[in-house]
């Protein structure tokens, strides 16, 4: 009984050393994985804000209106140039009331004058 | 005799295997339930970097970026194990941009540890790491980086080196930026469209009138929300070296100014609450208003007499110190203080400016501080109130952070004196000094302000601080927007035509009519037969 009980604890204890290097050189693996994969996502991450820092510049208001002038010819439009929907004609209606009407105020005119070629006038210049 | 020991011997053996085998089977359990059951290590005791942002994001009021820590390096050598000194530092000079001369100092010295640059970009990094040169070490950093550049630079701030906040929202949040995560960030009331439309448009006005310096302020006057915030000169605050020309101060929070006429708004608004004078009483206004040895001019020619509504619209000096007058100075001194002029103006920019007023508060100072001579106050102090006025008369407080619904607090004036005030501001709009600020469908209310600046305790008629402060849309006002120029002059500004209603009005007009599309205020049909709002 005794050798018996005896065998079984050295088996035990061969399983449990078994076991416990292949538990441990499992953690130490997926340890190292861990590690690699925690650098890749702070390199991805810092490389994430670096890219959203330049999308920020790039995107920035001013350089967008450079480019829409540039390469767009857009501008800005005076206020009296802008209308809300219900103020459009809908199909077999009369023209729209702005269509036909002056307007109210004669400050609206847009003075286009060029000005320093450094600085680009983009405004719809509503006053005098 | 014998059999006894041998049982007990036997017991004990028994036992100790028993427990033996228990250990072993609690062993095994363990390892069944850490490898079998619980087989996927969670890897919570391994420590995970953090992205290198030792400093939370600043945004505006969408998200968009204002400012962040990107990541550099810090470059140090041991100079002991430099081969070549000279070289090492020839090359290193050329890749970091640091002084060749310091260089060969400090590698010539006894120290063993030098700072060769700081902040090198990560490319420099790659390009240092090419050179091969052996004792060099690099230790990760941050560099706080500002997107838009120059828009709202003072109102945004800095950093120092080592990432403390040194002027503007870096200073006054840097706790929170500090405490904040990766991920997280500051979200701003300020909107970088109207910052820059803002900007853009008191650039073009400070070269075309050849200002000393101008400034603008947005401000939603529900929420006392500053959408933008523009002082000229500005700064670029990525470059640490400030080029010529170039300010950190922030005029609309840290200088104080004698506003002149736009302060009539109050003398009125006190006035209309209190009803000590009717809109179409009539005032004498002839050549001057005379109060003790003093007379009071104005700075147009004006007729004989004036009506309440039109002073205003004409912006009469001597018709407005009589109705200041009629206030009398404990109820003005009373009445500013309960717009919060008379005391510094608390907000998340740690700039801030005293406002100065006259010790003694007599008739004299209370007819002056009418029409907006003899008290200074800061341009952002001046639009709270301003709001205040217009916003139903309950009190602000502005706020660089974005807040959600009314944050309009106590009952200051009277909800209808602030609607006759909306009233009269249209009115200055349409029949008087503030027409060039108008914009068809956005029903502009304001109020012009042409001051001559203080010099050695005199007033220099060629010295003029201009400003307007718009308000729209005026039948239920959800903006103001405030402009400053400080000296106008050159060939488009001499004489009458420096005066506000040719410079700053048009100016406001111009950032109205920009934003208003922008901002969503809904605009009213442009029609000839439209009736005005008067």
């Amino acid at each position: 009984m005794v050798r018996i009980l005896n065998f079984i604890c050295v088996a035990l204890a061969g399983f449990s050393c078994l076991t416990l290097y292949h538990v441990s050189e499992r953690t130490r693996i997926a340890r190292e994985e861990l590690t690699v994969v925690n650098h890749q996502i702070v390199a991805e991450r810092n490389l994430t804000n670096v890219l959203e820092a330049e999308w920020a510049r790039v995107a920035e208001p001013s350089r967008i209106q450079q480019l829409a002038q540039q390469q767009l010819g857009l501008d800005d439009r005076s206020s009296a140039q802008l209308a809300s929907l219900e103020l459009l004609p809908r199909r077999g209606e009369a023209a729209a009331p702005l269509a036909t009407t002056p307007l109210r105020n004669a400050s609206d005119v847009v003075p286009v004058k060029p000005r320093n070629p450094n600085i680009h006038s983009v405004s719809a210049r509503t006053g005098t | 005799m014998i059999e006894k020991p041998t049982t007990t011997y036997r017991k004990r053996i028994a036992i100790a295997a028993a427990l033996s085998v228990a250990a072993f089977a609690l062993v095994g359990l363990r390892l069944v339930d850490v490898s079998i059951l619980h087989g996927n290590f969670s890897g919570g005791a391994v420590a995970t970097d953090k992205p290198l942002r030792s400093r939370a994001d600043l945004l505006d009021r969408d998200g968009r970026l204002l400012a962040r820590d990107l990541p550099v390096y810090d470059l140090y050598a041991r100079p002991h194990a430099l081969v070549d000194k000279a070289r090492a530092a020839k090359e290193l000079s050329s890749v970091t941009g640091s002084s060749q001369l310091r260089l060969n100092r400090v590698f010539d010295s006894t120290r063993n540890y030098v700072l060769v640059a700081r902040q090198i970009t990560p490319d420099q990094h790659d390009a240092v790491m090419h050179l091969g040169l052996p004792g060099l070490d690099f230790q990760r950093a941050a560099k706080r980086y500002y997107p838009a550049g120059r828009a709202a630079a003072q109102v945004i701030g800095v950093t120092d080196p080592d990432g403390n906040g040194v002027s503007g929202l870096e200073l006054g949040l840097d706790k929170q930026l500090r405490g904040g995560e990766a991920g997280e960030g500051a979200t701003t009331s300020l909107d970088m469209r109207i910052e820059y439309i803002l900007a853009h448009e008191l650039r073009l006005a400070k070269e075309e009138y050849n200002a000393k310096a101008a400034g603008g302020i947005v401000m939603n006057v529900d929420t006392g929300e500053v959408i933008a915030m523009t002082s000229l000169p500005d700064f670029d605050p990525n470059v640490r070296k400030r080029m010529h020309g170039d300010s950190s101060r922030n005029i609309m929070v840290q200088d104080v100014y004698e506003l002149g006429s736009v302060f009539k708004i109050f003398a009125f608004a006190l006035a209309m609450e209190d009803h000590t004078i009717g809109l179409d009483d009539q005032l004498p206004i002839g050549r001057g208003f005379k109060i003790g040895k003093w007379t009071i001019r104005e700075a147009e020619r004006m007729p004989a007499f004036l009506s309440a509504r039109d002073i205003l619209a004409q912006s009469s000096n001597a018709g407005t110190a009589q109705i200041a007058l009629r206030s009398g100075p404990v109820r003005q001194k009373a009445f500013l203080t309960s717009l919060g002029l008379l005391s510094s103006v608390k907000s998340e920019v740690p700039e801030i400016a005293y406002p100065l007023y006259p010790a003694r508060w007599g008739q004299i100072e209370t007819a002056t501080i009418g029409f907006g001579h003899g008290i200074s106050v800061s341009p952002l102090s001046f639009v709270t109130a301003a709001a205040e006025v217009v916003n139903g008369g309950r009190k602000l407080t502005p706020t660089f952070l974005k807040r959600d619904g009314d944050a309009r607090g106590e009952q200051i004036i009277k909800p209808e004196t602030s609607q006759t005030m909306r009233s009269l501001l249209r009115y200055v709009v349409t029949n008087g000094t503030g027409k060039s600020a108008d914009v068809p469908g956005y029903d502009v209310g304001g109020k012009t302000g042409s001051a001559e600046k203080p010099v050695n305790g005199r007033y220099i008629s060629g010295k003029l601080i201009t400003s307007f402060c718009a308000v729209f849309p005026i039948n239920n006002p959800q903006y103001v927007v405030f402009v400053l120029l400080d000296e106008p002059g050159g060939p488009k500004a001499r004489g009458v035509f420096a005066l506000a209603g040719h410079t700053a009005a048009p100016l406001a007009g111009r950032v109205v009519a920009r934003i208003a599309p922008i901002l969503g205020v809904p605009r009213q049909p442009v029609l000839a037969d439209a009736k005005e709002n008067t």
